[in-house]
C-alpha cells in the first residue's frame, strides 16, 4: 500500500511541482510549435533529398519530441530535487527507489505520449500525411514503448545530476543525437555500419521502425518483435538509471556531497 | 556607452566560453544538421552541395544561439538578481542588451568552424572558398544582422520569463523561412517574401555566395541594411518593453 501511494502521489506530486514546462506559456511554444515545424523542416528536408516520404519524417519526428520529453522531465525530476535540496530528504526515506522513481517516470512518459500525438496529428495535418485509421492503435502501442525506452534513457540521463550541475547538457546532447543515430530523420541503411549497430541499442529505434512498418499496412502481430525490442532496450536503461542512482547515491552518502553544487 | 558595450560583449563571450551548455550544444547541433543532410543527400551530391549544407547548419547554430542562448542568458541574470541591476544601469537599455545578442551571434562563429572542420575530416568535403575577404565581411555582417534581429526579441524577454521559451519555438520557422539547408523554391510561394526580411536569409546568401560563385555584396548590404531596420525597431519595442516591465515589477519574477 505505502509503495503505492509514494508511486502514485510521490509521481504526481513530482510531476507538478518539478516539470517545468507544464505552465501553457511553456508547454505551447516548446511542446507543440518546436516539435510540429521540427516535423516541417525535416518533411521539406527529405522532399529536396528525395529519399524517403512524407510519413518517414512526420512519424519520425513525433517519436523525437516524445523522447526529448521524456529525457528533459525525467531528469529534471531527479536534477530538481537537488536544485531545490530536496534530494537529500528523498533519499534518506525508507522509501522502494522502484516506486519512487517508476513514480516519476510515468508522468513523463504519458506527457510524451501527449506531445508525440499532438506533434504527429498537426505535422500529418500540415504536410497532407494520411495514415489508415486501422493502424493507429498499433502506432499508440510502438509509442507507448517508445515513451517508456526514453523516460528510462532519461532516468540515466537524470542520474548523473549528483555528478554534474546540469543535466541539460547531456540531455540536449543526447536529444540532438537522437535524431540521426535512431533513424528518426535518416534512413538507417544509409548510416555508417558502426552507427546502424549502435542504434540497435538506443531507445527510438525499434519503436520507429515498428510504427513505420504499421504505417505501411503492416498488422500489430508483424511488429510485436520491434515492439519487444523497444520494451527490452527501455527495461535495460531503466535498470542501468536504477543502478546508477544507488551507486550515485552509496558515493553522495560517503562523501556527503548531496547538498554540494 | 562605448565601453559599457564592449564590456557587454566580452563579458558575455567569457560566460559563453565557461558555459558547458553552450559549448557542448554549438559542437554537437551543427554536426548533427550537417551530417542528417550529408546522410539525406548521400554520395549522389556533388561536393559543393555538401558544402552549402555546412553553411546551412553552421547559419542555423548561429540563430539558435541568438535566439535561444541570449533569451535564456537573460533569463539566468533574471535568476541571479542581476536583471534589474542592468536594467537600472545608468545607459541605454539597448547598449545592455545588444552585446548579449552579437556575443551570442558571434559564438556562432565556432558552430561555423566546427562544421566546415567535420565536413572536412569526417565526409572528404573540401573547405573551398573563392573570396575569403567576402566570406569573413559576410560572416560579420551575418553576426551583427542576425544579432539584432534577436534584439527585437530581446524586448520580450526582458518583459517575460516565458519569452524565452518563445524562443525556443522560434528556431525552426526561422530556419524553414530563410531556405536554411533547404531550397526556398520547395516551401509555399507566400513564405519568399517573409524570407526577405529575415537576417538569417541573407547571412546564409553572402556566405554561400562568398565560398564559390561570388555576388556576395549585395546579399551583405542587405545585411548591413536589414541591421539599421531591425535596430530601428528594436529601440522602441525596448524602452516599451521596459517600461511595461518596469510598472508591473516583473523584472525580478522568475
Amino acid at each position: 500500500m505505502n509503495w503505492l501511494r509514494v508511486f502514485f502521489h510521490g509521481g504526481l506530486t513530482s510531476y507538478r511541482a518539478l516539470f517545468a514546462w507544464i505552465n501553457p506559456w511553456i508547454f505551447l511554444p516548446v511542446l507543440v510549435v518546436y516539435p510540429v515545424f521540427q516535423t516541417v523542416f525535416f518533411v521539406y528536408l527529405g522532399r529536396a533529398a528525395d529519399v524517403a516520404d512524407d510519413a518517414f519524417f512526420v512519424i519520425g519526428n513525433s517519436f523525437v519530441a516524445a523522447a526529448v520529453t521524456g529525457l528533459f522531465g525525467m531528469g529534471q525530476a531527479i536534477a530538481g530535487e537537488r536544485r531545490f535540496q530536496t534530494l537529500p530528504v528523498l533519499l534518506a526515506s525508507p522509501a522502494s527507489r522502484l516506486a519512487l522513481f517508476l513514480g516519476r517516470a510515468v508522468p513523463t512518459m504519458a506527457n510524451g505520449f501527449v506531445v508525440a500525438t499532438i506533434t504527429f496529428v498537426l505535422g500529418a495535418a500540415l504536410m497532407g500525411v494520411t495514415i489508415d485509421r486501422a493502424a493507429y492503435g498499433g502506432l499508440a502501442l510502438a509509442l507507448a514503448a517508445s515513451c517508456f525506452a526514453c523516460a528510462a534513457l532519461g532516468l540515466c540521463v537524470g542520474s548523473l545530476t549528483f555528478r554534474a550541475r546540469s543535466i541539460g547538457v547531456f540531455a540536449d546532447a543526447i536529444s540532438a543525437a537522437l535524431l540521426l543515430v535512431t533513424g528518426a530523420n535518416v534512413p538507417l541503411e544509409r548510416l555508417p555500419d558502426v552507427l546502424q549497430s549502435v542504434s540497435a541499442y538506443i531507445p527510438l529505434t525499434h519503436g520507429l521502425h515498428a510504427a513505420r512498418t504499421l504505417a505501411t499496412g503492416a498488422s500489430v502481430t508483424d511488429v510485436l518483435p520491434q515492439i519487444r525490442d523497444e520494451l527490452l532496450v527501455g527495461a535495460a536503461y531503466f535498470a542501468a538509471g536504477l543502478l546508477l542512482l544507488r551507486y550515485f547515491e552509496r558515493d553522495g552518502r560517503r562523501a556527503g556531497s548531496f547538498e554540494r553544487f | 556607452m562605448i565601453r559599457a558595450f564592449a564590456t557587454g560583449l566580452r563579458v558575455h563571450l567569457v560566460h559563453l566560453l565557461r558555459s558547458p551548455f553552450d559549448l557542448v550544444a554549438i559542437l554537437i547541433w551543427p554536426v548533427i544538421f550537417a551530417s542528417i543532410a550529408y546522410y539525406l543527400i548521400g554520395t549522389e551530391g556533388s561536393t559543393r552541395v555538401l558544402f552549402v549544407a555546412s553553411l546551412g547548419a553552421a547559419m542555423m547554430m548561429l540563430w539558435s544561439q541568438v535566439i535561444v542562448g541570449s533569451g535564456f542568458s537573460l533569463d539566468q541574470q533574471r535568476n541571479q538578481g542581476t536583471l534589474e541591476l542592468l536594467v537600472a544601469a545608468p545607459v541605454p537599455l539597448v547598449i545592455v542588451i545588444a552585446p548579449v545578442m552579437i556575443a551570442s551571434a558571434a559564438f556562432g562563429i565556432y558552430g561555423l568552424l566546427v562544421t566546415l572542420a567535420w565536413g572536412r575530416f569526417a565526409f572528404g568535403i573540401p573547405i573551398a572558398i573563392d573570396h575569403p575577404v567576402a566570406f569573413v565581411v559576410a560572416a560579420v555582417a551575418a553576426i551583427v544582422s542576425i544579432g539584432l534581429l534577436g534584439l527585437i526579441a530581446a524586448s520580450l524577454f526582458v518583459l517575460s520569463r516565458a519569452a524565452s521559451y518563445f524562443g525556443v519555438a522560434l528556431q525552426y520557422p526561422v530556419y524553414l523561412a530563410s531556405g536554411l539547408m533547404l531550397p526556398l523554391a520547395l516551401l509555399p510561394a507566400w513564405i519568399d517574401p517573409l524570407s526577405w526580411v529575415l537576417a538569417p536569409t541573407w547571412g546564409y546568401r553572402a556566405l554561400t555566395h562568398a565560398s564559390g560563385g561570388g555576388g556576395a555584396w549585395r546579399d551583405i548590404g542587405m545585411c548591413v541594411l536589414l541591421s539599421a531596420v531591425y535596430l530601428v525597431l528594436a529601440l522602441p519595442c525596448l524602452a516599451w518593453f521596459e517600461r511595461v516591465a518596469r510598472d508591473r515589477g516583473t523584472l525580478k519574477l522568475s
